[in-house]
């Protein structure tokens, strides 16, 4: 009976062309296009350089040394610099400032801009130094993950988070708002007037999700691994078991919500306001550190930040699950409680 | 086993705001087409799905099939059929497998084909649930009401929104129903519906049943088998004055004036001649045989559509 349930579940989805691709198609596109696009060490960063047409000697030894850095150098006339600098595309500039250079960054791209304006500052020394006798040696920088499995690969920073970021969007709108959708329907009404046992419907419902959360977090593995080359390092069972937990965790979380929603509106409403604080603070696209550090310890509580650690330390680095079990108890707990709440709010009609 | 398919005493629910069924007294004999017939809000819902065991009443008794809700739940579930007012399925769900899944869930089921054949879906069959049209899908949704082979079937609200061929071909699913022995349960504000299918009805207006009777039984207590109408064209007139003169009840509803009586023949030629004196703008003149609308006007002050 439930495997008639389950199955059934599985059919009525396959037809569901537009649910199909944004479950198992649009994860891969995105790990596909922001692994591609900041395919090594993230986007280049980009000086522009004000230069009047006669370049003194000063100006060669300074571009000299700005060739030693990973800046990209983008030279324009000073009318040409001005004219990128007003339509905001530009985010450094160095320019001339009496006998000397300045620096000017966008503070709409304040991220970009500070980092090439340290780069144009280091060539400026360089090139000091050197006019002055002095030759200075730039120290190598290493890119590598926290277990030195990766060097220089985003996608296999982001691929975990995109894993987890599924659970939880699965969870909030694919259980939660079926659920809400159902019920404003009807269609658990009609479901309740048959002698067909809640759980076995329930349970239908549980199984289909977690087997489509299985074959999702499989196919973003594929994906990984054919086109970057990004493989587990840790075990098979340990990445298993996390992906179980954050299933329970964030379908439940979906279950509960959908008990505090009367229409699809609301619930649309509600779920977005536990959904997008999660996604932003929680690291998948990027780390906090740059955060003020109360938000840094604010956002360990939330399920969603200590569960991508989990899954990107043994993912990546081949952490066993004892390195990550506080996280996973924070998660744990997030999922009790949520089950709690969905249990006590859910209603069939 | 007891004659009466459903026993009610003294059933209460209280909603929030309204009072949705007040102490109301139902019996239903095994074999029998029962209508609940009244405007909408009546209660009639409320009721049906207290029955049908989806909403819990705030009072009353219970007897279904001499079963009880509160110790047998899933027996009564698995000998009822119910189709709800509105019955949301998967939009991608043909017929065949709805009638599939749905049958599945009964230890006792009619095969899907004696069900396509029996509603005259064969031919959408295999087609996705939403591409039906209404009057296809209400027909599935009957069809799903039957497909435990019930002893007790609830329709609420069957043929609402159907074109009039569909209702009819409908009618006869219910005829048809009746004929193989079950007892069915519906609701309707249509008058002629209850009319023609019904065995007995019962009025509901504010929670509450005001009258039952076969629908003979219901017109005869009203006494006064016959109306006269007069139709104008647009807006009637107002009615007052005229009736003071003739001395008799004079009802303007729309572009109509009804006037009640036991003796069309006598009253109709000293009508006349009387509108025609007043100079009353008549178009028509209709003598009609009284039906459960003017009942229900009768009982409740009110047209059953309004």
């Amino acid at each position: 009976m439930l495997l008639r349930q389950f199955l059934i579940e599985w059919k009525l989805y396959s037809r569901d062309r537009v649910a199909m691709f944004w479950t198992f198609l649009f994860p891969v596109l995105l790990l596909l296009g922001f692994g591609v696009i900041f395919r090594s060490q993230g986007p280049a960063l980009t000086l522009v350089w004000s230069m009047p047409a006669q370049a003194s000697a000063a100006d060669a030894e300074l571009e000299q040394a700005m060739a030693r850095t990973p800046l990209k150098l983008l030279k324009l006339s000073p009318a040409e610099a001005e004219a990128r600098w007003r339509r905001g595309e530009t985010a450094a500039q160095i320019e001339k400032d009496q006998d000397s250079y300045r620096i000017r960054v966008n503070s709409y791209l304040l991220a970009q801009g500070q980092g090439a304006a340290q780069i144009a500052q280091q060539a400026h020394l360089l090139a000091e130094a050197r006019h002055s006798g002095l030759e200075i040696k730039l120290l190598p920088i290493l890119m590598e993950s926290p277990g030195h499995a990766h060097a220089t690969n985003y996608a296999a920073f982001l691929l975990p988070g995109l894993i987890g970021l599924n659970l939880l969007s699965m969870g909030l709108f694919s259980v939660g708002m079926v659920n809400v959708s159902y019920r404003e329907k009807g269609k658990f009404r009609r479901l309740a007037v048959t002698p067909l046992p809640k759980w076995i419907f329930l349970g239908g419902q549980i199984l289909h999700r977690l087997t489509v959360v299985i074959l999702q977090s499989v196919v973003m593995l594929v994906a990984g691994w054919l086109v970057f080359g990004i493989s587990n390092q840790g075990s098979y069972l340990a990445l298993a078991l996390v992906l179980a937990i954050g299933t329970g965790c964030f379908m439940a979380m979906g279950f509960a919500l959908s008990g505090f929603a009367q229409t699809t509106e609301t619930y649309g409403a509600i779920s977005n306001i536990f959904f997008f604080p999660m996604m932003f603070l929680s690291g998948v696209y990027f780390t906090l550190d740059s955060a003020p550090k109360w938000l840094q310890e604010a956002v360990v509580v939330l399920p969603l930040s200590p569960y991508i650690k989990a899954l990107r330390g043994i993912f990546n680095d081949g952490a066993h699950l004892s390195d990550h079990l506080a996280g996973l108890v924070i998660v744990g707990i997030w999922a009790l409680l949520a089950f709690g709440v969905a249990v006590k709010r859910f209603k069939w009609a | 086993m007891s004659a009466l398919a459903l026993k009610v005493r003294g059933l209460h629910k209280q909603y929030p705001n309204v009072l949705a069924v007040e102490s109301l007294d139902l019996d239903v004999p095994r074999g029998e087409v029962f209508g609940l017939l009244g405007p909408n809000w009546a209660g009639k819902t409320t009721t049906l799905e207290i029955i049908e065991g989806l909403t819990l009443p705030d009072g009353g008794v219970i007897e279904i099939l001499d079963l009880d809700w509160r110790h047998q739940g899933k027996e009564i579930r698995s000998r009822i059929g119910v189709q709800l007012q509105s019955t949301s399925l998967f939009n991608k769900i043909t017929p065949r497998e709805a009638l599939d899944l749905y049958g599945s869930y009964y230890p006792k089921r009619r095969s899907t084909g004696e069900l396509l054949d029996l509603v005259q879906l064969n031919e959408k069959a295999d087609a996705y649930h939403i591409t039906l049209s209404g009057g296809q899908q209400q027909r599935l949704a009957i069809a799903l009401a039957l497909v435990n082979d019930p002893e007790l079937v609830f329709l609420d609200e069957p043929t609402t929104g159907l074109d009039p061929q569909a209702r009819r071909s409908l009618w006869d699913v219910i005829r048809h129903m009746k004929s193989e022995g079950r007892t069915v349960i519906l609701t309707t504000h249509y008058m002629e519906e209850a009319e023609t299918l019904c065995d007995r009805l019962a009025i509901m207006d504010h929670g509450r049943i005001l009258t039952t009777g076969t629908p003979m039984e219901l017109i005869q207590q009203l006494g006064l088998p016959s109306i006269v109408e007069f139709t104008f064209d647009g807006e009637a007139p107002d009615p007052t004055v005229f009736a003071q003169k003739l001395g008799q009840t004079v009802e303007g509803r729309g572009d109509l004036w009804e006037i009640p009586t036991q003796d069309p023949k006598g009253l109709l030629p000293c009508l006349m001649e009387f509108a025609e004196m007043e100079q009353v703008p008549y178009q028509q003149v209709h003598v009609r045989r009284a039906t459960l609308e003017d009942v229900f006007l009768h009982r409740t002050g009110r047209s059953l559509r309004e």
